[in-house]
């Protein structure tokens, strides 16, 4: 083995970072031919994949409460953390430490076994999507060729784990919040599904590296053919992570930390890590599924793909930390009415005409740039067109969900009542 | 089964599918037989994965524990008093003949059946000749079942909608 | 078909990130549907009225401060509206040209921290309640300017104020009314317009102006109710009758019109110190009465004790939040016999439970905030 890695490190490429899947291809070649059997091979390469993904993601995550909790702050007039180190930087590593040594309590009449197990439960499916992620183009951990549907299929997890810590834990707001995050949970799914036909269809593939390779071969980003399904998919998304305006499961205002409410020290810090992993997430499939994984239109021979796809999916990311910054809450009726009442409809419709696209093509086989500018131009008109319809059709935009303004008078004592018929 | 990455796995996933169907019904607390439950279905994809049927897998774990725990979930919730401790029966006995014999014909199929044992490495693309098969031979079924599927949703639907206010006449 | 559930207790409070202070408020749902509201109240209970029987007419003021914190202001304004009419003071007239624009000042304050705080209840993570304390900010540093504090100001005295203004101190006043306009339509094109905002706000807690008149809610919630009621207008005080403004009502009582009424009081507000600064006379800004004396400096050094003649005497006045009346009754003694707080939040907040029952629990949240209390108002 010595032999082979001295041979390897000698033959000049381990250092090129344009892609890290073949420095890590060449180690395992070299122990495959050093007399390893397969399967150790194949331990030895998940080991690497699992703990890259793993470190990347606690970097990340520490990054990103420090970028976030500064870009909230210049949204509102203040300074953020700037004190534990160059500019705040180690306030992460001070919280990280903070959370670390923080007492482990266990509430009275806790069901002590879950209310453990619970932020572990939550934290191993989070991690897991990133399995089927492309970080590049030999950087995926397990390119399995039904990735779209594992990515739903791992959501899915969260939610009896998500219950597990509010029933666990004996309180009630802890119980509100993880009942509001079931119903919120299982309603978005179903968006979210329906958001990931479209690309689907137009790959016929469920492969996330044959979805990316497509965007690259045809030179367009699914965003472009599927401005509907990213729409649907960003809001499931924000649902799905607990972002604003869909923080409902942990509305702190109503009911103040919502399933976990009761947990502190390290075992809050597993929900924490793991709510900003499942917002990666979701902006790493957002970037895979629509805005082309890894490609930048050539740049990824000069520029190292991992590096594309990572400013891609901290971009996406960006903008759940900006409507936290920027929007209100939605009540959780409102919220499933347009799950079901506005957004399922729009997305059949969706799949629907992505469907009938996909079939004309095939059987008519134009220019290929001709039939996607077309598909491109024709869903965007309808999406729009789509989307101001039903808008209209529910009720929305004819003045009732305007703001009034308050009647100036002079007269006291006199009475202004006067109730619009206003739906509730 | 010819390399010892799959028995391992086979082994290990059987002993947690076993292990926590043993527990749905040995433990008393309901929750803790739903979070046994959860496991067990985790480990039956577990060996669809050993078998190379990845979206039989994901399917499980997408309709199982993605769905079908929800379910299992709202039924505990709206049963009364739902975090007391599984209570002694007297259907016990009669549970317990009902599951032997069920065992007992379970095990003698299983020991009776000659099983073959497929060659080759499996299919590489299960999805897609799921799908074929699914709108092409079995296209009648697969329409019957979306409609059965509407109904139910419509009935439900109707149950649950509050009762339109008696009008005076 | 219903589907039967249990009851659900929730205890709102009294350690509640939305409660606005230690109020408890215990809800009894069915699923997120309210069936029932209980208010608990007393967790901020200081005894302030009967402290007060303790302690003479002028240890009292710093009281008035403590009990609506967040509008010191009017608190001492009414308190010391009250003393005088027992006593019969005549104020000078830039003492009450400062108490208006004092007050006034105030209720900018306190409204904006009220409607940021009820944006807060919606959802809106912070940044329009720090949008708000911008401009608050601003005011508590003209407060600082003129009296040296910034929450318990304890401005007003016997017969006056305490001190004079600076001579800076109206062309810093003059140079944020100047920035508050372009301020005040930035809140309203963003939180007037907002869909959800609206989506929430609308429709919910409404009030008729009978049940509000029932309830004798006063302020901005029965403004919000269509009821044009003012006591800046319906009985001037200070030099409200000599500046012009309006009313601002609503026209559906609902929590949505709670907010645009404050929202528009803001820019009568805005109105009223414009006209103010330019109006404001020179002269004493303390009466000379009793043993009162007045340092060249302009520092009023009011008397400590003194024994008014037996009476009583209720003054009342505009507070942000609604209705402040002091009622003092006098023995002859130099404390007084009675002294009671009419507290606009705690009467304010009679209707919550009328209000709050057969909505959710978000929407209960959201009603609360547009009550507007201050705890240390509510328990005194």
């Amino acid at each position: 083995m010595l032999h082979a890695l001295t041979a390897f490190l000698a033959s000049g490429d381990w250092y090129d970072l344009r892609d890290l899947g073949n420095t890590v291809g060449a180690v395992l070649d070299d122990l495959r031919s050093a007399g390893f059997p397969d399967w150790s091979v194949y331990v030895i390469s998940s080991l690497i994949g699992a703990v890259g993904i793993l470190l990347w993601g606690i970097l990340s995550c520490l990054a990103f409460i420090w970028i976030e909790r500064r870009v909230v702050a210049l949204m509102q007039n203040r300074k953020g953390p700037n004190r534990v180190g160059p500019a705040g930087l180690l306030q992460p590593v001070a919280d990280a430490i903070k959370l670390l040594l923080k007492e482990a309590i266990t509430t009275t009449g806790a069901d002590h076994i879950l209310f453990w197990a619970a932020p572990i439960i939550i934290f191993v499916p989070t991690l897991a999507v990133f399995a089927v992620l492309p970080f590049g183009p030999k950087m995926t951990l397990s390119d399995l060729n039904v990735g779209v549907l594992f990515l739903i299929a791992i959501a899915g997890i969260n939610t009896p784990s998500v219950f597990l810590a509010g029933w666990s834990s004996n309180n009630k707001y802890a119980m509100l919040g993880a009942m509001r995050t079931i119903a919120m949970l299982i309603s978005y799914e179903i968006i979210q599904v329906l958001a990931l036909l479209g690309p689907v269809i137009f790959v016929s593939s469920m492969r996330l590296g044959d979805i990316v390779g497509w965007q690259d071969h045809y030179n367009v980003w699914l965003i472009v053919l599927q401005p509907v399904g990213i729409l649907g998919y960003i809001i499931a998304g924000a649902v799905e992570t607990n972002r604003s305006p869909m923080d409902i499961a942990e509305a702190e205002s109503e009911i103040v930390a919502g399933y976990h409410t009761e947990y502190g020290g390290i075992k809050f810090g597993f929900f924490y890590q793991a709510e900003y992993l499942a917002g990666f997430a979701i902006a790493g499939a957002i970037v895979s599924l629509y805005l082309g994984g890894w490609t930048l239109w050539g740049a990824e021979n000069y520029i190292p793909p991992w590096i594309i796809f990572l400013g891609k999916l901290y971009s996406v990311f960006f903008i759940y930390i900006w409507t936290r910054g920027t929007l209100p809450r939605l009540r959780i009726d409102q919220l499933m009415a347009f799950a079901w009442k506005f957004l399922l409809p729009i997305m059949l419709v969706n799949v629907l005409v992505v469907g009938g696209e996909v079939l004309v093509w095939r059987e008519w086989e134009p220019a290929d740039e001709v039939a996607l500018s077309i598909i491109a131009a024709i869903n965007l008109i309808f999406g729009v067109a789509l989307v101001m319809a039903w808008a209209r059709f529910l009720g929305h935009g004819k003045g009732n969900q305007k703001g009034g303004r308050a009647i100036l008078t002079q007269e006291v004592g006199r009475i202004y009542f006067d109730p619009e018929t206003v739906a509730r | 089964m010819n390399s010892a990455g799959v028995e391992i796995a086979f082994w290990v996933l059987a002993i947690m599918t076993i292990g926590s169907a043993v527990a749905v019904v040995m433990v008393r607390n309901i929750i803790h037989s739903f979070v046994a439950l959860i496991s067990t279905f985790a480990g039956v994809a577990g060996l669809y994965v050993t078998l190379s049927a990845d979206f039989i897998a994901i399917t499980q774990i997408l309709i199982y524990i993605g769905a079908i725990s929800i379910l299992f979930l709202f039924a505990i919730v709206l049963t009364p008093q739902a975090e007391r401790q599984n209570q002694e029966g007297f259907l016990k006995f009669p549970a317990l003949g009902l599951c032997a014999a069920v065992s007992a014909v379970l095990i003698y199929v299983a020991l009776d059946t000659n099983w073959n044992i497929a060659g080759g490495d499996g299919f590489s693309e299960t999805a897609t000749q799921i799908g074929v098969l699914l709108l092409d031979k079995y296209v009648l079924p697969f329409e019957v079942a979306s409609a059965l599927l509407l109904v139910a949703v419509v009935g439900s639907i109707v149950l649950v909608s509050p009762e339109p206010p008696v009008e005076d006449d | 078909m219903t589907i039967k559930s249990e009851p659900f207790i929730v205890n709102v409070g009294p350690q509640h990130p939305s409660t606005h202070g230690v109020f408890r408020l215990r809800l009894t749902l069915d699923g997120e549907k309210i069936i029932d509201a209980d208010m608990v109240m007393g967790y901020l209970h200081r005894s302030m009225e009967k402290l007060a029987e303790e302690r003479t007419y002028t240890q009292n003021i710093p009281f008035t401060d403590r009990t609506d914190y967040l509008s010191a202001m009017t608190g001492n304004l009414a308190y010391v509206m009250a003393v005088e009419k027992l006593l019969g003071i005549e104020v000078p007239e830039r003492a009450l040209w400062l108490r208006t624009i004092m007050a006034e000042l105030q209720r900018i304050a306190s409204h904006a921290m009220a409607v940021g705080i009820f944006a807060n209840d919606c959802g809106a993570w912070q940044t329009p309640v720090m949008h708000m304390f911008r401009d608050r900010e601003k005011i508590l540093d003209l407060f600082e300017m003129a009296c040296g504090a910034r929450l318990t100001l304890n401005y007003m005295r016997i017969g006056g104020v305490s001190k004079d203004i600076p001579p800076e101190w109206l062309p810093q006043a003059r140079k944020l009314l100047a920035e508050l306009p372009a301020r005040f339509a930035e809140y309203e094109d963003l939180l007037l317009e907002n869909e959800i905002i609206v989506a929430r706000a609308r429709g919910i807690g409404t009030l008729t102006p009978e049940q509000a008149q029932a309830y004798s809610v006063s302020g901005p919630m029965l403004r919000a109710s269509g009821v044009a009621w003012d006591i800046r207008k319906a009985d001037p005080y200070a030099a409200y009758d000599k500046v012009d403004f309006d009313i601002a009502v609503g026209r559906n009582g609902d929590v949505f019109d709670r907010f645009v009424v404050r929202l528009a009081e803001m820019r009568q507000s805005l109105r009223i110190l414009e006209q103010a600064v330019d109006m404001i006379p020179g002269g004493p800004v303390h009466a000379r009465w009793g043993t009162a004396t007045v340092q060249p400096w302009g520092q009023a050094v009011a008397p400590l004790a003194f024994r008014p003649p037996v009476g009583e005497a209720y003054a009342r006045i505009e507070s942000p939040r609604g209705e402040i009346g002091y009622y003092i009754v006098s023995d002859g003694g130099p404390a007084p016999f009675r002294f009671h707080i009419r507290s606009p939040s705690f009467i304010n907040l009679t209707p919550l439970k009328l209000m709050t029952v057969g909505v959710t629990v978000a929407d209960a949240i959201v009603i609360l905030g547009s009550v507007d209390i201050v705890v240390g108002e509510v328990d005194r």
